[in-house]
């Protein structure tokens, strides 16, 4: 049945989306359909109109900033409003919109609005189907990853990315743990590791404490607004302060496509730096200069110093997380027995210097810091399809990032699972009632560490009416916790009289209501559908092709045969050969428009090899 | 898990017929463990003795956690023994939160004693107890601290004078003086510490500043004495350090050069004057490449040093000369 049935894993990833499984005992990265293995979490829709995902969304974003989405991590689960939010939408291009109810964030791409998690889910499935495409056979089960420091919301919303996508999420699991397993995987060991997960958008630390195959998450902290693209706009800031310091104060934030290039080459150059001690950044032709005096140029060059100092105090930020982390698993530096780097930042030398001072010793980077994630989902998704009978497997366990309470009389925040918690937990608390009379009470649910309510996220909140009424404090609520696998909160409160009892999956306040969610679950049945038209569309193309290929080829010997005898050209031959590359091209890239240009070319073709083969035959057969 | 371990325990026959894919020694030892949940103290949850180590329960831990972590079925129907193994594996996190945190350990330890533990624990505490009082008392009676606190006192106002004054000697002097005699006090140790540091600063950069006059007069030797002696006073001096590669190399004594170069250099991996050092000595021992390379270097650290560039000039066209 498993065979029959692929798992995978996949890092979905702020800038980069990666997706493994494990085939024959071994975990490995699936290429995507282009045959790369890291595929831009990007999302567009293109000029005319079309829907585009991945390394081709990627392509076009500079000349359509406005109609292209990345960095969408950056903005799952989060509430309009939000600090996050708001300076997302200062500095990204596309267009950031509330949602209906006023406390989610929506994108509005060429006109439609759409959800944070269906653009992941436009993502997740194009990852999917790169999958299938891999395996020659549909996909339905992932094991998904989120950095440590998702909250609940985040969580949820990421989930339902999965399902719109229409994956069955095994398990959500965080991203550092799960590095961690593709490290220790097949090795026997009994240690302290530290992760440091810089990633593209966020920061996560995690330590665990690993021994006979199992994984045990101590503390995990993090920074879940800190990542490669906060070095990127430092590096765009000082590009556009110098050019507008040198162009009499042209402001090059002000023109979207300037913007998008900026960003580019600054990631270009942060990587080249990496490797260099300088970068040069040259982007000719930016904007147009001011009174029409033709287009401006910027030509810069960037040290490396010069990065490390522009970028000084987000390195700083870094460590200060790794300490806290440490001191909160009651953890020495000189104790921990390895520490793993992970995410296309922590190739920047200055952060190897900073950790390998901070642990004094020097971090692991034998392993790709852009694909481990990946890799030790595809393994927790397979342990958890066909765990095997011997008990050799690898098991998870992970820990919850935050305090998650409720709101208390005085708007105070009081804590009933504190952060760093086992998960699967649960917890009971008991509340009295502060009112006389009192027969219904507001029960807030809140993540965070602030002793303020205020200060923290405010996960969901629900009403537990008919209470008996009586004296204030006479009536005890009993409120149950409960932290799955997947680190997803469920709440429910219980009058310990009456019995009365209401319950909650929390997600009311971040990301797609549940009608919300099955109105997009039908719509995606129905685009899937209008996909599926164009793909049977290219099959029945493909199919076509390769019938006239295969014939063409069954003709060769004959027709070389000819060739020797006949004054034919050897042009022609080449002609052919032309014509059938850009063929097997078009199927390999599943190019249906491609596919129809070339199909003249192929006919005629084909029908010269017809001739020339009858012409062979003729004298043979005389 | 041996036989007798059920002994007495009658296991439910609809329980043990339930159509799940679990054997049947496992479904014994999930539902054995469930029903004793509540009865069961830490140390009986993960199966081990009375105040076994941290070590032990956390090994402990792992072994259980291998059988009843739910994770552990994937893709199995478990029925009704899903909601036990749930409660079975929060129990026995419970337990390990407790029992590997040296702290939490140590008071459950104390207070699930066995009785004949417990008396022995108490005895031992009211023996602690006398012999305590018993030392205070003696102290009480002898009493150097009170003449002691005001010594200290003292000494740590003049300290504090002296390094307000910037006589660093002088205070670094009384500060550890006062120091030795209260150790326990963070201020004191703070003030001390600061003290020598900028004592042996001072220090360093007073020879130096010699060390630059000898030099000036053509005294190599007496150059050399100064830069050694401010580095002694500050090990991390790098301009000493580097001076004193300098002054070593111009008496020939190449060895001692090459040493202060070195220390230069670890004293400040980033100065350009100490690879500069570096270079003056690489060349004398007759390794031009690498002279070369260090010169380079310390010209891209620090592209004001003459020297450094004239001499690399000379080394990259020696070969005409």
């Amino acid at each position: 049945m498993s065979d029959l049935d692929p798992v995978i894993g996949i890092d979905l990833g702020t800038t980069n989306s990666v997706v493994a499984t494990v085939r024959d005992g071994v975990p490995r990265v699936i290429p995507n359909r282009s045959g790369q293995l890291l595929t831009p979490s990007i999302v567009a829709v293109a000029k005319n109109g079309k829907k585009l995902v991945g390394p081709l969304a990627k392509r076009q974003a500079i000349t359509n900033a406005e109609n292209t989405v990345f960095a969408a991590k950056r903005l799952i689960g989060r509430r309009w409003g939000s600090k996050e939010v708001e300076d997302a939408r200062t500095v990204l291009p596309y267009r950031l919109v509330a949602g209906p109810e006023g406390n989610d964030v929506r994108v509005d791409l060429a006109g439609r609005v759409v959800s944070i998690s269906e653009i992941s889910a436009l993502v997740l499935a194009e990852l999917k189907a790169d999958a299938e495409a891999w395996f020659g056979r549909p996909v339905k089960r992932a094991v998904v990853t989120v950095p440590a420091y998702f909250n609940d919301g985040q969580r949820q919303a990421t989930r339902d990315a999965g399902k719109i996508a229409g994956l069955e999420v095994l398990r959500i699991i965080n991203e550092p743990t799960s590095a961690a397993l593709a490290y220790g995987f097949g090795k026997q060991m009994e240690k302290k590791v530290v992760v440091f997960d810089l990633g593209g958008g966020t920061f996560d630390v995690s330590i665990l404490d690993i021994g006979k195959s199992v994984y045990d998450v101590v503390a995990v902290g993090g920074d879940t607004y800190l990542g490669g693209e906060d070095f990127d706009r430092r590096i765009m800031d000082w590009l556009t302060f110098g050019f507008a310091k040198e162009n009499a104060g042209i402001d090059l934030r002000q023109d979207k496509m300037a913007l998008q290039r900026l960003k580019d080459s600054a990631e270009k150059a942060k990587c080249e730096l990496s490797g260099a001690p300088s970068a040069s950044i040259h982007l000719p032709f930016l904007v147009a200069g001011a009174d029409g005096k033709g287009a401006l140029h910027l030509d810069k060059q960037l040290a490396r110093e010069q990065l490390e100092e522009l970028t000084k105090d987000l390195v700083e930020r870094c460590i200060a997380v790794a300490e806290k982390t440490l001191k909160d698993a009651g953890v020495r530096p000189s104790q921990v027995g390895e520490v793993l780097l992970v995410g296309g930042m922590t190739r920047m030398p200055r952060v190897q210097k900073a950790v390998k001072e901070f642990f004094g010793r020097e971090p692991c980077r034998g392993v790709h810091p852009e694909e481990v994630v990946a890799l030790g989902a595809a393994i927790q998704a397979h342990a958890l399809v066909e765990p095997s009978a011997k008990g050799e497997d690898v098991l998870l366990l992970d820990v919850t990032p935050q305090n998650l309470g409720l709101l208390v009389v005085g708007g105070y925040f009081q804590t009933v699972i504190p952060k760093n918690t086992t998960v699967p937990t649960n917890q009971t608390h008991l509340f009295t009632t502060v009112q006389d009379a009192q027969t219904s009470v507001r029960i807030a649910v809140l993540q965070g560490a602030s002793e303020r309510a205020i200060d923290n996220e405010l996960l969901g909140e629900f009403i537990l009416d008919g209470i008996r009424p009586a004296r204030r404090g006479e009536v005890s609520i009993e409120v149950s916790f409960e932290i799955s696998a997947d680190g997803i909160v469920g709440v429910s409160a219980r009058d310990v009289d009456t019995g009365q009892q209401q319950s909650i999956t929390v997600t009311a306040t971040s990301g797609l209501t549940e009608e919300e969610l099955r109105r997009i679950l039908d719509e995606q049945l129905d685009d899937l559908l209008e996909r599926k038209a164009t793909a049977g569309e290219f099959e029945e193309k493909r199919d076509r092709a390769q019938a006239i290929v295969q014939e063409m080829e069954a003709l060769v010997p004959a027709v070389q045969e000819a060739l020797e005898r006949t004054r034919f050209g050897k042009d022609a031959v080449h002609k052919a050969d032309g014509v059938l590359a850009r063929v097997r091209a078009a199927i390999d890239a599943r190019d249906v428009a491609a596919l129809e240009r070339e199909h003249e070319a192929l006919d005629r073709t084909l029908q010269l090899f017809r001739g020339l083969a009858a012409q062979a035959r003729l004298p043979q057969g005389k | 898990m041996s036989v007798d371990r059920y002994k007495g325990f009658v296991f439910s026959a609809t329980d043990l017929s339930e159509d799940v894919d679990l054997e049947v020694e496992r479904r014994k030892q999930i539902l054995f463990a469930d029903a004793h949940l509540a009865r069961w103290t830490h140390w009986e949850v993960l199966d081990i003795p009375w105040n076994a180590a941290c070590a032990a329960a956390r090994a402990a831990y792992l072994d259980h956690v291998k059988v009843f972590h739910p994770d552990r079925y994937a893709g199995k129907r478990l029925g009704s023994y899903r909601a036990r193994l749930e409660r079975v594996f929060r129990r026995i996190t419970e337990a390990r939160d407790v029992l590997a945190d040296e702290g939490k350990r140590a008071a459950y330890a104390r207070a699930t004693a066995p009785p004949e533990e417990f008396m022995r624990t108490e005895a031992r505490k009211l023996e602690d107890e006398r012999r305590a009082e018993e030392r205070r008392a003696r102290l009480a009676r002898q009493n150097p601290l009170l003449s002691r606190a005001a010594r200290v006192n003292e000494l740590m106002q003049r300290g504090k004078a002296a390094l307000a004054e910037h006589r660093f000697a002088q205070a670094a002097n009384d500060l550890q003086l006062a120091q030795g005699m209260d150790p326990q006090n963070r201020e004191l140790a703070a003030l001390a510490a600061e003290a020598r540091k900028k004592s042996s600063l001072a220090k360093a950069t007073e020879h130096f500043r010699k060390g630059l006059e000898a030099e000036a007069l053509g005294n190599a030797a007496g150059a050399l004495a100064a830069f050694r002696e401010a580095l002694e006073a500050d090990p991390t001096h790098t301009r000493s350090a580097a001076q004193a590669a300098k002054a070593a190399a111009q008496l020939g004594e190449v060895a001692v050069a090459r040493s202060f170069a070195d220390a230069a250099l670890k004293a400040g991996p980033r100065s350009g004057i100490a690879h500069e050092a570096l270079g003056l000595v690489l060349e004398l021992e007759g390794d031009r490449k690498e002279a070369k390379k260090a010169l380079e270097r310390a010209l891209e650290l620090d592209p004001t040093l003459e020297d450094a560039k004239e001499r690399l000039k000379k080394l990259r066209w020696g070969f005409l000369g």
